[in-house]
């Protein structure tokens, strides 16, 4: 009732929402979720790749804690990834097969309500399968956290070392362990996802099949792990003696392409490092970035396009 | 508006959002990277090392992922004795997750312990060969540690292992210098100790090795009563060693009644005393010590054909004689 009051006063939000809303669900139904049991087989299976360790009792156990996040992360990554540019890619030629889009800009609806919403909802559906993947890989953690500590509390207590020992190497092991350095990890997982979800759109509006659209963004997506490096290159140019050639092509790759690079602190928040808040917050904000500069691009071309 | 107008506008709108971008990028980029949150760049050569599929999922964030598998691959190589392939996945491993201290441990325990073993024990090659390989696993062990250490300076598990492969009895005799060996031993346990994060059985361990070296007893004696002043450090080597440090200090002391003072009464003296006796592959200085148990074995009423000093001693730490077979 709100959200029809809402849509009826013209307000962008709610019509966003609506679409939003209406995206999720169409994406739901395509039974994307199947990908969770996937996900729960590897997160379980992981705490079984404990090869005989080359450690000292001191520590053993701990690196099943990192294989754990190892193997879950990465497959959030791949997952998230996969799913955002897929699913962007799908959007638009599903409404257009489905004729639903001639129905949608019929309608007094705004071309950038249409592409906020539809990459709106594919980002709910990004979240959603995060938040889950997340749920079940801090259970996992915990638990085997739980069962490290309690082996290794009794090993220090048997060698009868200091409590003050003790509990340093409690914090260490749980520093291994489910930590918010981890859930900054999934989000900074979720903020790569949303810019490659915005840059697919952007291709999506002016691509003329999806698989253009898909192929495109994955290559998009890996050249986009070099952008700091092409970056460096413009930025050291003078002093390393490039071309001209080099120098503008990096400069042209730096400014067009995001830094997919910057994202990459999931390999280190797995060997155990904290994520600074303020850090965190930059990334969101580049994200946030990348995300409305995009949608607006997005906006540009579709805005005149003829169907 | 005309397509092209279109296209130009675009373009130039991406180019000003990247100008407006790039320096807060560069930026955050150099924070990250000094944070540690961020791995250093890829080596050349490890794109070619680890294949075209894997180099695309490693750049496409998924560094630890690739190096995980590469160490099961990595594992497989390790049961099928295939040494030089194990060193080189190791290689490319640490080069994708430098900071993962497990790889790095594990990487020199393959070369420094499984594949030196197995070169000791290969009797189809000519002895001289299965020394040269052997002492080069152990070196090459102790080179990737060291690696590993100048990637991850305030790891106290890495700094142990250095201290445990280079004071390890069956790996000293690699080094022509032992006593050099033995330095760097002490000194990878006190910078493990320095760290802050070490265990109390880590900064015990650099008085293990530095006792062993020959012209540092009055260092390593000053160590030795540092750590026995703490009652929980008083460990049977310990005890020994503050005994055998003070004998070379002061060669007139009382042995007898030292050794009842440190170890609190003449049989657990003697048994303990005998024990290092024994040890005569760890290379522990032993002043005093065969006075000391003919001293209480008479108080003790032991036989002396029953004595420690009349039983044969076991093998030194001499790898030569494995060679010589």
């Amino acid at each position: 009732m709100s959200t029809t009051a809402t849509v009826s006063r013209g307000s962008h939000a709610g019509r966003i929402w609506v679409i939003a809303r209406h995206a999720f669900t169409q994406l739901v139904r395509m039974k994307v979720f199947y990908f969770l049991a996937v996900f729960a087989v590897i997160a379980i299976g992981s705490n079984f790749f404990e090869l005989p360790q080359h450690e000292g009792v001191e520590s053993a156990g701990v690196n099943v804690l990192r294989s754990i996040k190892s193997w879950s992360l990465g497959t959030m990554t791949l997952f998230s990834v996969v799913l955002s540019i897929v699913a962007t890619a799908l959007l638009l030629p599903k409404d257009v097969e489905d004729r639903t889009l001639y129905t949608i800009l019929a309608k007094p609806v705004p071309r950038i309500d249409y592409l906020a919403g539809k990459l709106l909802g594919v980002l709910m559906l990004v979240l959603v399968s995060l938040a889950l993947m997340d749920v079940l890989m801090t259970a996992v953690l915990h638990i085997r956290t739980g069962i490290v500590i309690e082996q290794q509390v009794a090993f220090a207590r048997m060698q009868e070392w200091p409590q003050a020992t003790i509990d340093s190497m409690r914090l260490e092991i749980a520093a291994q362990g489910a930590t918010w350095s981890l859930q900054g990890a999934v989000w900074a997982v979720f903020l790569r996802a949303s810019i490659i979800a915005s840059l697919a759109l952007l291709i999506s509006t002016f691509s003329t099949s999806t698989l253009f659209t898909t192929i495109i963004s994955f290559l998009l997506y890996f050249i986009g792990h070099f952008q700091a490096d092409a970056r460096n290159v413009y930025l050291q140019a003078g002093e390393a003696g490039q071309g001209m050639f080099a120098r503008i092509a990096s400069l042209v790759i730096s400014l067009v392409l995001p830094d997919f690079q910057n994202f990459n602190i999931i390999d280190d928040v797995i060997q155990g490092q904290t994520i600074p808040l303020l850090i965190l917050g930059k990334l969101t904000l580049v994200g946030l970035y990348y995300a409305v500069f995009f949608t607006i691009a997005s906006w540009f071309i579709f805005a005149e396009k003829e169907f | 508006m005309k397509p092209w107008q279109k296209n130009a506008i675009l373009a130039v709108a991406v180019l000003a959002f990247g100008a407006a971008r790039m320096p807060f990028e560069a930026g955050l980029a150099k924070e990250l990277r000094a944070a540690h949150l961020t791995a250093p760049d890829l080596q050349i050569g490890t794109g070619e090392r680890i294949g075209q599929t894997s180099t695309a999922v490693a750049l496409g964030g998924l560094r630890t992922l690739v190096a995980t598998f590469l160490n099961l691959k990595a594992f497989s190589y390790f049961q099928e004795l295939r040494w030089d392939e194990l060193a080189e996945t190791f290689d490319t491993i640490v080069d994708l997750a430098p900071r993962t201290p497990y790889y790095w441990d594990a990487g020199s325990s393959h070369l420094a312990y499984d594949a030196a073993s197995y070169y000791l024990s290969q009797s189809t090659l000519p002895p001289l060969r299965r020394k040269e390989a052997w002492r080069a696993s152990i070196r090459q062990g102790r080179a990737f540690l060291e690696r590993g250490i100048r990637n991850n300076p305030q790891d106290w598990t890495l700094l142990t292992k250095l201290g445990n492969i280079l004071s390890d009895s069956n790996k000293f005799s690699a080094y022509a210098d032992q006593d050099k060996v033995f330095l760097d031993a002490a000194d990878a346990y006190r910078r493990a100790a320095a760290t802050g994060e070490a265990p109390p059985f880590v900064k015990r361990a650099e008085l293990w090795p530095l006792a062993r070296v020959r012209g540092k007893e009055k260092e390593a004696l000053e160590l030795a009563h540092r750590f026995y002043a703490e009652k929980s450090n008083r460990v049977p080597t310990l005890k020994c060693l503050v005994f055998v440090l003070e004998a070379h200090e002061n060669p007139g002391m009382d042995l007898r009644k030292r050794a009842v003072e440190i170890f609190g009464s003449e049989q657990e003296a003697y048994d303990q005393l005998s024990n290092h006796w024994m040890r005569i592959r760890e290379k522990f200085p032993v002043y005093g010590v065969a006075a000391t148990l003919e001293l209480l074995g008479k108080s003790l009423g032991i036989p002396p054909e029953k004595s420690v000093l009349s039983q044969p001693m076991p093998p030194p730490a001499d790898m030569d004689r494995f060679f010589s077979r």
